[in-house]
């Protein structure tokens, strides 16, 4: 709740509207009984019709009241709840923005979906009753206890009697139910596994004759639920039959011993009625406030989510004060670097490595899957940070650099090719939001790209939809590659970059990209020895190490391991 | 009402708590109805003494017996209110909670009824929101607003009959509530709706948004995206705080007409209703009843437009469910039983097949398998080497032609019977949430913890499973991601044979392992074909050389079939894909 109350308190005129709307209505909604009692007991009992129609005027100036009370009572918290939760969605993702791939996964990526846009949501739904359940019934009940004392006095001590009763029941009531509903959502959560386990492994079920077993397994967690939906649903269902209850027995009390001061003048006929009326009102706004509590569990679990998001520590700062500008361009050197991935930090994925590569030069890197050879070039744009030792480019090391200008000296073409939904255009944009009509067929035209899209009939407008499914790998791919070559940087990566490629596209690719990065540094990370035989150095590196380190012809002469990869891969024969 | 009556059924079975539970709330309604009379006879009474008492009149005082007795009814009906909506409400959740249980039964028998067609037409997403949140929808739609409707609707029509009974000028003037508020009801339904719709269709704007934002995060900051995208954010926020406070604050309105009709009306039965009193035509009592009939009226118009809402959402939900329930199953109708395992002979006579109609994939294809014959199926990628697993699995049904297991059409099998004769190794492994051994088991129900150890063994996962700290015990979670890949694999092979199939289907693509995983798996799959009719989709070289027979598939068909040699010998696409794959 102290989370929320942050996000309130920056809107500080709207809350006192709220607030007012609020007094607003537990004044009409008191004061109408009032003027009714009043009534009953100036008008119709002396018979006295002046007065009665002064009194109706009055209730008509109350209700106008009322009206614009509750008006400014709905518009203030319309404004609050869609204000804070758009907050809350800004504050969030501006944090993601600076999350690296530690943050990442520490809460997985469909997490944070869920909490940005459902959590978000649970927490604007609390707002809401916290606004309209927390404030009203807190003022119903103190204008009651207010009413009651100025009007019976003597009665007053029916009210105190009846108020622990109704909140026992209450506390009860919500100390039970609370962890009911919570494994509710748990075992949904199982009922939903059960079943999305039964669709993705259809084929196996079917080719196995299991599907008894499935349904079975299904019913028992369905059971669970039924069971459960059933317990928590007579108990919230006994709340208002019980609060009837007692409001039942406190009138009773209350008419019995009225009769005594009735009788002797000390308590009129009206005054019992807006007794009754009051007693009622303050009885339900505790039911009311209640309401509170048994939203509680979720909105809390949500806000904790939320919260968490907000509050992770930033693994790599972005280091605005950083390193701007360098003299140099296209120096990359490794001194000695060791790094474990976070979750397994006793497991060094990468050992002791040291290379230097300058510009005008290839390296490639190669060795069998889990090598580490897509790690070593993510740090390389600070995707990670060493563990030991230091990634310098141009002479600095790179997390002495302000991150985005160390990133706008680097191209990098990902393994996991990502485009996004928008136009060919707009993609290639992200090079260089300025890019000229030129530039782009220029890096369209290296990367062999050119001809598939001069097919297309919007050219460079055509829309590539979500991850580019419209288009296919191989597409996708040199797309992705052009898109580095727009940048013109002076390190070019790419990582596993040429799969989709047929081999006539992959070799010409990779002729006219020597052209362009004679003054530029390239490295490469491969599976295929074909794609590297051109390489200035070629590193090789087996579980995390440089097990060799030269050129084809010398790594294939004197290198083991190099050779068992290129032999494999002529030998090994995979049809496919 | 249609949609409302494809549940009946469901409901129907448990119809004893149901009407039961309808009884009991009829019974609470009426006794909450004559409350404001019962108490307004009291205050009648009260008042009268106390005129009395003014007026100086003989023997004027508290009636206290008439009062006492009047209490004393008083009470009794209050009982029977508590006990009858307590009773009511106990049994319509048992009523419906049994009715949801079974809804979901059938879901989930009939998703392992329907044909294997239908899945690869349908997301498996939308199938499993009909599972969990439409049939959640349903059941809260009729526990929360079944009751409260009735109710709503009984109270108004027992209150119409009170207060046509006491005073039919009060009665006319209060009922007055009920029309106005339902059209201000609607009316505001009316111009809110626009609101809502864009509301939802910007969240799922931002969902989109998100989604690829959050997925493709590393380009982003690789290209220094991440100002003008913060902006791309905001400007959906602030969209979405336009549109949703529009949608609040009219819709959050209703409360207020609603309660503004019924404050005027609370005044006008003062003023009428004082007026009358006045003239003697009206006692106080039921002055003091009609204003409490004001809010036991306007009470349910509130209920009934807030539950609206949520009853509309269950319409739509009710039909998801039923579209799926009203699918056609599968064809489990069959002639012939196996009654001994099968030798593993198969044919395929004359067999013809395509997914779609004017697609034709398999034409005219004759193959002759002998028992413990092992065929390899190769092609490049999107050949169609799948459609033959579905064909032998009967995923599908041929077109024409027929395949045959020792000389029975397939199709005149029992399916289950059928299945069990086989085994399947596939590249996308599934795995469930579970223990190793109780997904070994899924091989074998019956099979002993010394069986299944024998199979893993064979299949070289025992001493990986062994350095797990609890060994068969292990649980393997939701997302299978606490094993490798190559392990996995393992796994699988070692589920498919404690099956002990006589056919086996086996897809020999590996992805992403090692060298050494690699051989093992080749091992274990070797272990898993020796003996056995196999069709394997062929990765490895020595599969396709020690093949019985090869079967050549590009774009969809069989183009060529024989064994290596014959195949080398004939230089045609064979002898292409061969040779071409090996010229690095």
């Amino acid at each position: 709740m102290a989370y929320i109350w942050s996000y309130m308190k920056k809107y500080p005129l709207t809350l006192v509207g709220s607030f007012l709307g609020s007094i607003i209505f537990v004044i009409v909604n008191l004061g109408l009984p009032t003027i009714l009692a009043k009534i009953i007991n100036e008008s119709l009992i002396n018979e006295d019709y002046s007065s009665l129609w002064q009194n109706i005027s009055w209730m008509f100036v109350l209700v106008i009241i009322g009206l614009l009370g509750n008006i400014l009572n709905v518009y203030a918290g319309s404004r609050i709840t869609t204000s804070v939760v758009r907050d809350i969605r800004n504050d969030m993702y501006r944090k993601i923005q600076n999350y690296s791939h530690q943050e990442y996964e520490t809460i997985g990526v469909p997490s944070l979906i869920t909490r940005m846009t459902t959590d978000a949501f649970v927490i604007m739904q609390y707002t809401e009753i916290l606004l309209r359940s927390a404030l009203t019934p807190v003022l119903m009940i103190a204008g009651s206890i207010i009413l009651i004392f100025l009007n019976a006095p003597s009665l007053s001590w029916l009210l105190f009697s009846a108020i622990p009763f109704i909140i026992l029941i209450f506390s009860v009531i919500i100390t039970r139910s609370r962890p009911l509903s919570q494994q509710l959502q748990v075992v949904l959560d199982k009922i939903n596994l059960s079943a999305r386990e039964n669709l993705t492994g259809l084929r196996v079920v079917r080719a196995f004759a299991r599907e008894d077993y499935q349904v079975k397994k299904f019913g028992r967690a369905n059971d669970e639920y039924a069971n459960l939906a059933l317990r928590l649903n007579k108990l919230m269902g006994s709340a208002q039959p019980l609060f009837a209850h007692v409001l039942m027995w406190v009138t009773v009390i209350t008419i019995w011993s009225a009769l005594g001061p009735l009788e002797q003048g000390s308590i009129q006929v009206g005054t019992i009625l807006a007794f009754t009326e009051y007693l009622f009102h303050a009885l339900f706004a505790i039911m009311m406030f209640s309401q509170i509590f048994m939203m509680s569990p979720r909105a809390l679990a949500s806000a904790n989510r939320l919260k968490d998001v907000v509050s992770m520590p930033i693994s790599i700062d972005p280091n605005s004060e950083g390193v701007k500008r360098t003299s140099r361009q296209g120096y990359v050197e490794f001194k000695n670097v060791s790094f474990a991935y976070p979750d397994e930090p006793e497991f060094e994925a990468i050992k002791n490595i040291s290379f230097q590569a300058a510009p005008g030069q290839t390296t490639a890197f190669i060795g069998s899957t889990g090598s580490g050879k897509s790690t070593i070039i993510q740090l390389v744009p600070r995707l990670f940070d060493v563990t030991v030792g230091a990634v310098l480019v141009d002479g600095v090391d790179v997390r002495d650099y302000n991150i985005k200008s160390l990133r706008d000296k680097i191209g990098y073409v990902p393994q996991k090719i990502n485009l996004f939904e928008g136009t060919i255009r707009e993609n290639l944009q992200f090079a260089n939001k300025d890019l000229s009509e030129s530039e782009m067929d220029h890096a369209i035209d290296v990367a062999q790209a050119g001809d598939f899209i001069s097919g297309l009939e919007k050219g460079y407008d055509s829309f590539l939809s979500e991850g580019g499914s419209n288009f296919s790998g191989g597409q996708k791919q040199r797309l992705s590659i052009a898109r580095a070559i727009a940048k013109k940087p002076s390190i070019y990566i790419f990582d596993d970059s040429f799969s989709a490629l047929d081999y006539q596209t992959d070799a010409e690719l990779r002729r006219r990209l020597a052209a362009i990065t004679t003054q530029s540094t390239v490295l490469l990370v491969a599976q295929r020895v074909s794609s590297i035989v051109n390489a200035d150095q070629i590193i090789v590196l087996d579980k995390g190490e440089i097990a060799g380190q030269g050129t084809h012809e010398e790594l294939l002469a004197g290198n083991k391991i190099y050779q068992e990869i290129a032999e494999s891969q002529t030998n090994e024969g995979e049809v496919d | 009402m249609d949609t409302l009556m494809k549940v009946w059924p469901y409901l129907k079975t448990y119809r004893k708590q149901f009407y039961l539970g309808i009884f009991l709330q009829i019974l609470s309604v009426i006794a909450s109805v004559v409350e404001p009379f019962m108490f307004g006879l009291i205050l009648t009474e009260l008042a009268s003494n106390v005129a009395d008492m003014i007026q100086g009149a003989a023997g004027a005082g508290i009636n206290y017996e008439r009062i006492l007795s009047l209490l004393v009814i008083y009470f009794i009906r209050g009982i029977i209110f508590h006990t009858s909506t307590f009773g009511a409400n106990f049994f319509i959740t048992e009523s419906i909670q049994y009715m949801t249980y079974d809804l979901r039964q059938d879901l989930i028998k009939k998703i392992n009824r329907l044909p294997v067609a239908y899945f690869d037409s349908h997301q498996i997403g939308n199938i499993l929101n009909r599972l969990t949140s439409d049939v959640e929808s349903i059941s809260n739609a009729f526990q929360q607003s079944l009751l409260q409707i009735l109710n709503a609707v009984l109270t108004i029509f027992f209150v119409f009959i009170m207060m046509f009974a006491i005073d039919w000028r009060m009665a006319i003037l209060v009922s007055m509530i009920v029309p106005l508020s339902g059209l201000a009801a609607r009316y505001i339904i009316y111009k809110s709706q626009p609101y809502f719709r864009q509301q939802a269709d910007v969240l799922g704007e931002l969902n989109g948004f998100v989604q690829e934002n959050f997925s493709g995060f590393e380009v982003l900051k690789l290209y220094n995206q991440e100002k003008r995208v913060y902006e791309e954010f905001t400007g959906i926020t602030d969209e979405l705080y336009d549109v949703g406070f529009k949608a609040s604050f009219i819709s959050g309105n209703m409360r207020t007409v609603l309660a503004f009709i019924t404050n005027i009306s609370y005044i006008l039965v003062a003023a009428l209703g004082g007026f009358f009193v006045l003239q003697g035509q009206l006692s106080i009592g039921n002055l003091q009843a009609f204003t409490q009939y004001t809010w036991q009226i306007a009470n349910p118009m509130q209920i009934i437009s807030q539950v609206t809402g949520l009853i509309q959402s269950a319409f739509a939900a009710i039909n998801r469910v039923f579209e799926i329930l009203d699918e056609e199953d599968e064809d489990q109708s069959y002639s012939l039983e196996l009654d001994q395992a099968i030798t593993g002979q198969v044919s395929f006579e004359n067999v013809s097949f395509s997914y779609q109609a004017d697609q034709t994939l398999v034409e005219n294809f004759d193959v002759n398998v002998e028992a413990g014959e092992m065929i390899a199926i190769v092609g490049p990628t999107g050949a169609g080497k799948t459609t033959m697993i579905n064909l032998l699995m009967r995923f599908y049904d041929v077109n024409e032609g027929r395949i045959t297991v020792d000389g029975k059409d397939i199709r005149d099998l029992n399916r289950q019977q059928y299945h069990s004769q086989f085994g399947m190794v596939l590249q996308d492994t599934w795995l469930f949430e579970g223990t190793i051994r109780e997904n070994l088991r899924f091989g074998n129900l019956e099979a002993e913890d010394a069986e299944i150890e024998e199979a893993a063994r064979a299949t070289n996962v025992h001493d990986y499973i062994m350095s797990l700290p609890q060994g068969y015990d292990s649980v393997i979670d939701q997302e299978s991601s606490n094993i490798s890949a190559g392990q996995k694999q393992l796994l699988t092979i070692a589920r498919a044979l404690l099956a002990d199939p006589q056919i086996l289907l086996l897809d020999e693509a590996t992805s992403s392992v090692d060298t050494r995983m690699e051989r093992l798996i080749q091992e274990a799959m070797d272990e898993l074909i020796e003996g056995r009719t196999s069709f394997v989709i062929a990765h490895r070289l020595s599969t396709i050389q020690n093949a019985d027979r090869i079967l050549v598939m590009r774009d969809g068909q069989i183009i060529e079939q024989g064994s290596h040699d014959e195949l080398m010998a004939a230089t045609g696409f064979y002898n292409e894909l061969y040779n071409s794959q090996f010229d690095q």
